[in-house]
């Protein structure tokens, strides 16, 4: 409840701040067609040039040297579930069985963390909301704190059903949704699979999940098969995730600075 | 002032005495093996000084490339030779292996045990040597099983219990021999 009510204010200020500041991240801000009128995005210059700028590099913000397959291979990150508790989705991403026990293929791994990491990072040099998302109750302090240390948001309380489906009526009309959500585990207990998954791809949100060998995949933008049972492996990706949103966002002020510094005085709106 | 006078005295009379000191153990090395060199703290000189920094160098050049070597190695590795060489692919079945554990988290008379596996076990307090176990305290374990799983009536897939098995065997002996 009192989660429900932050994340709620919380959103509410970022929509304030968004509005003053003029950046527009993304066309699902509403989810029914309201009376109020969407924000007209202000586009100068500095803004263009600092947006345009990371894409025309494949890994502008280096989230390769983060990590290496060493990295993961220490943090227990292949180990997948038993034989019997595969999913049938999963067995692409797995590089074979080891008397009944999963193992994930870390090479696989590795270029799907750099492509999840990377799209974070634009998500968040683009000053997206980015809520993390776990129903581990043994993680869910630390999902929360590394959401806090970066300045995002996270969700690892019961899930209503209308959070990001009825948005307007739960939270009060011009409630600006998530622009990315992280799921740090895909499952709410060992049966079913979080209901977020399906909500954010009906609303046209993109998401980013680490899949153990249990899960399925299907739904999800950016899967990334590994290990969310134990908390070497699931400290890691909190620590991945923090440096990566941190680094895009400290690129971002140092862009704005540096254009700012550099372009000619423009007359203020 | 008559205390700092004092403590200055002190101090003189007690670096004297280690003067002393360093200058009877010097005479007498020097008095057994004739040509030793003289007592550290006087700077050397000539042939002495630049041998002393070339050993230096050869150490360092040596340590960098031991530590170069053990770096890209690390990185060169593959995931199959990591997979390979590790402890847990070594062990093979996990049935009645004795292996170390640390103790993580603690609820009264339930030990959290981690003993490097995808999952934790569960154990109760013994209660002979029960008090000497707390968080951190390392113990021996045999593993029954990695993760509980059981495939139940009607169901599609396995239903697990999160949770690896073992017995409990007793505090890490080895350390406590050590100390």
């Amino acid at each position: 409840m009192a989660a429900r009510a932050l994340t709620k204010g919380l959103l509410g200020l970022r929509q304030l701040r968004a509005a003053t500041t003029g950046y527009s991240c993304g066309g699902h801000q509403y989810a029914t067609a309201t009376a109020a009128k969407p924000l007209q995005p202000v586009h100068d210059d500095v803004s263009e040039k600092a947006l345009s700028l990371p894409l025309d590099k494949p890994d502008f913000f280096r989230v390769a040297e983060l990590f290496s397959v060493k990295d993961l291979f220490d943090a227990r990150v292949h180990l997948g579930h038993k034989q019997g508790c595969r999913h049938r989705l999963m067995e692409p991403y797995l590089y074979g069985c080891r008397l009944d026990q999963d193992i994930i293929d870390l090479d696989q791994t590795v270029e799907h963390l750099q492509q999840a990491l990377n799209f974070t990072a634009h998500v968040a040099y683009r000053g997206g909301v980015i809520l993390f998302v776990s129903r581990r109750r043994q993680f869910g302090h630390l999902v929360e704190s590394t959401a806090q240390d970066c300045g995002e948001y996270a969700h690892t309380r019961y899930w209503q059903g209308g959070l990001l489906t009825n948005a307007p009526i739960q939270y009060g009309p011009g409630v600006r949704l998530p622009d990315l959500i992280v799921f740090l585990s895909t499952l709410n207990n060992v049966f079913q699979q979080h209901v977020g998954i399906r909500d954010a791809a009906k609303m046209n949100i993109p998401t980013v999940g680490v899949v153990d060998s249990n899960c399925n995949p299907c739904l999800i933008t950016y899967p990334v098969p590994g290990n969310d049972d134990t908390l070497v492996a699931m400290e890691l990706y909190c620590r991945l995730f923090k440096m990566t949103i941190s680094r895009a966002k400290d690129k971002r002020r140092q862009m704005e600075l540096v254009h700012s510094l550099t372009a000619p005085s423009t007359p203020s709106s | 002032m008559a205390a700092a006078v004092m403590s200055r005295c002190r101090s003189r009379l007690r670096f004297s005495s280690r003067w002393f000191f360093r200058s009877y153990f010097s005479s007498d090395s020097s008095g057994t093996s004739g040509s030793d060199p003289p007592a550290a703290d006087t700077p050397r000189s000539g042939f002495a000084a630049a041998f002393d920094l070339q050993t230096e160098i050869r150490r360092e050049a040596g340590n960098s490339a031991a530590g170069l070597r053990g770096s890209s190695s690390g990185q060169d590795e593959s995931f199959a030779s990591l997979l390979r060489r590790s402890p847990l692919v070594q062990m093979g079945p996990a049935k009645d292996r004795a292996v170390v554990g640390r103790i993580f988290h603690v609820v009264q008379d339930d030990l959290y045990i981690d003993f490097g596996g995808k999952f934790h076990c569960v154990c109760r307090r013994p209660a002979d040597g029960g008090e000497k176990l707390q968080r951190g305290s390392r113990v021996r374990l045999r593993l029954q099983d990695l993760e509980l799983t059981a495939r139940f009536l009607g169901a599609q897939t396995d239903t697990t219990l999160l949770e690896a098995q073992a017995v409990l065997l007793g505090p890490l002996e080895g350390r406590e021999n050590r100390d």
